[in-house]
């Protein structure tokens, strides 16, 4: 596998570093040629930077690809608006020649050329088809068998297809597929795909935000859901800390909000203090005593399947 | 922002597929961009720009995915937001983070301190100075008429 660099964001590391702190602990635990690179700056976020400055948009991520054309890297991100942006951009630089001399032509006065040679992806397809469903499934020894997940994808891990190509963008399978590895359900709901509404929040339009969180809460509720999952911190504030203002007002869902990494981490068997699952706002202790009660029962099934497998059942006829 | 493809538009005008996959159409009243569109392809768009539709699009993408033009109403909600911009009628927390872009380049630093407590590595360095110089440069290239 070829060394990546990891594009952690600016909002992981202001407001969740524990998310940073599980993410390093997976990719360790797999041995993954993961390295911090000096120098990228925002992304930059698109519903910021876009519609005030195209062309600074475009430059802004122009360069920070630039500086992975410089290492010889790909590049990895646990967020989902970072892997879209930078994507979207390094598509749309690579369809358009004169766009791409003009950004070169800013970019060589401090030391760089976009080239765009090097992979963009985002954590969870990354580990889909880079690392693999059997080398995941070889990893688990504490596996969610019984546990009900309720995906969240965030749509910028597979919208703008056109630039990412990682996913079908209208029915997703690669982060099912990963649950499914770890042993636990992935409930399907109807509002699976729809947009977490976090972007409201940053338009200062906060009723409508929440209104927006609780669509996908509510739904959950009534299905009795362990947990839901995703990989965007974006979206995690939303559901984490808007659902925790809701709780604060009376209107109680009891979702526990879990990322990739520390589902992941919690089933390659991390503590879950260690991958900071303490620092939730909504707690996770229903969902972690359910998961570590059924690990109980499972080493009871497993020693039966382990008698099943050495043939005891055939041998005795 | 590029500019709007107006042929593409007259569709979108008569189309409406979107509205049963966009977030937003669904869920927040009032929430119609097929309203600004033929407003924009009437050339009477201005009244648009300070409305609170216009940046109720989440840019999401599923009308892009859904469109049969590959081409979706979100660019007409965007080139909206880039004019209202341009004249200042930005929501305060949009300016707020504006700001903060153009002075370090990013939206938010690492916090030491946590990262101590979490036993996190020194978080790698930013390119500030870098994206500084590199936003000077831009800004005086685009002074130019033939850039």
């Amino acid at each position: 596998m070829k060394d990546f660099a990891i594009f952690w964001g600016c909002t992981i590391q202001t407001r969740f570093p524990f998310l940073e702190k599980s993410t390093r602990m997976v990719l360790e635990g797999f041995n993954l040629p993961y390295r911090d690179i000096d120098g990228f700056t925002c992304c930059p976020e698109k519903s910021l930077v876009n519609n005030i400055d195209h062309g600074l948009w475009i430059l802004t991520a122009a360069r920070n690809i630039a500086l992975l054309d410089k290492a010889g890297v790909d590049l990895v991100s646990p967020c989902t608006g970072c892997a879209s942006n930078l994507a979207t951009v390094n598509s749309e630089l690579h369809s358009n020649h004169k766009e791409k001399n003009k950004v070169n032509s800013i970019l060589n006065e401090v030391g760089l050329e976009f080239k765009g040679n090097n992979k963009l992806r985002h954590l969870v397809p990354f580990f889909h088809d880079e690392v693999g469903i059997p080398a995941v499934k070889n990893k688990i020894i504490k596996p969610f068998n019984g546990m009900r997940i309720a995906i969240h994808y965030g749509c910028h891990m597979i919208r703008p297809s056109h630039a990412l190509k990682n996913d079908d963008p209208l029915d997703p399978k690669k982060f099912d597929n990963l649950i499914r590895a770890m042993g636990a359900e992935s409930v399907q709901y109807m509002t699976k795909l729809l947009c977490c509404g976090q972007g409201l929040d940053r338009i200062d339009q906060h009723e409508n935000a929440l209104h927006f969180a609780r669509l996908k809460l509510k739904e959950l509720r009534a299905l009795k859901v362990d947990a839901m999952a995703l990989c965007c911190p974006s979206c995690y504030l939303q559901f984490d800390n808007n659902q925790f203002l809701m709780e604060k007002e009376g209107e109680k869902f009891g979702i526990p909000i879990i990322y990739f990494t520390e589902l992941l981490g919690l089933a390659m068997g991390y503590k879950p203090e260690d991958l900071g699952l303490d620092s939730h706002r909504i707690e996770a202790t229903a969902f972690l005593e359910k998961w570590q009660r059924l690990n109980g029962d499972l080493s009871k099934t497993t020693e039966l399947n382990r008698q099943l497998e050495a043939g005891f059942g055939i041998a005795q006829l | 922002m590029e500019s709007l493809n107006f042929k593409l538009l007259e569709q979108c005008s008569k189309c409406g597929a979107c509205y049963h996959i966009c977030p937003s159409c669904l869920n927040l009243e009032g929430y119609d961009p097929r309203a600004v569109i033929k407003d924009v392809l009437a050339g009477q768009h201005e009244k648009w720009l300070s409305h609170k539709s216009i940046w109720q699009c989440l840019e999401c993408h599923h009308c892009l995915e859904i469109c049969f033009q590959h081409y979706g109403f979100e660019n007409t909600m965007a080139a909206m937001r880039t004019l209202a911009a341009k004249k200042g009628m930005t929501p305060p927390q949009v300016k707020r983070g504006w700001d903060m872009f153009i002075k370090t380049g990013k939206l938010g630093e690492p916090v030491a301190p946590a990262r101590k407590k979490l036993n996190l590595p020194e978080a790698a360095k930013s390119g500030a100075e870098d994206f500084k110089k590199m936003v000077k440069i831009y800004r005086e290239a685009k002074t130019n008429p033939n850039f």
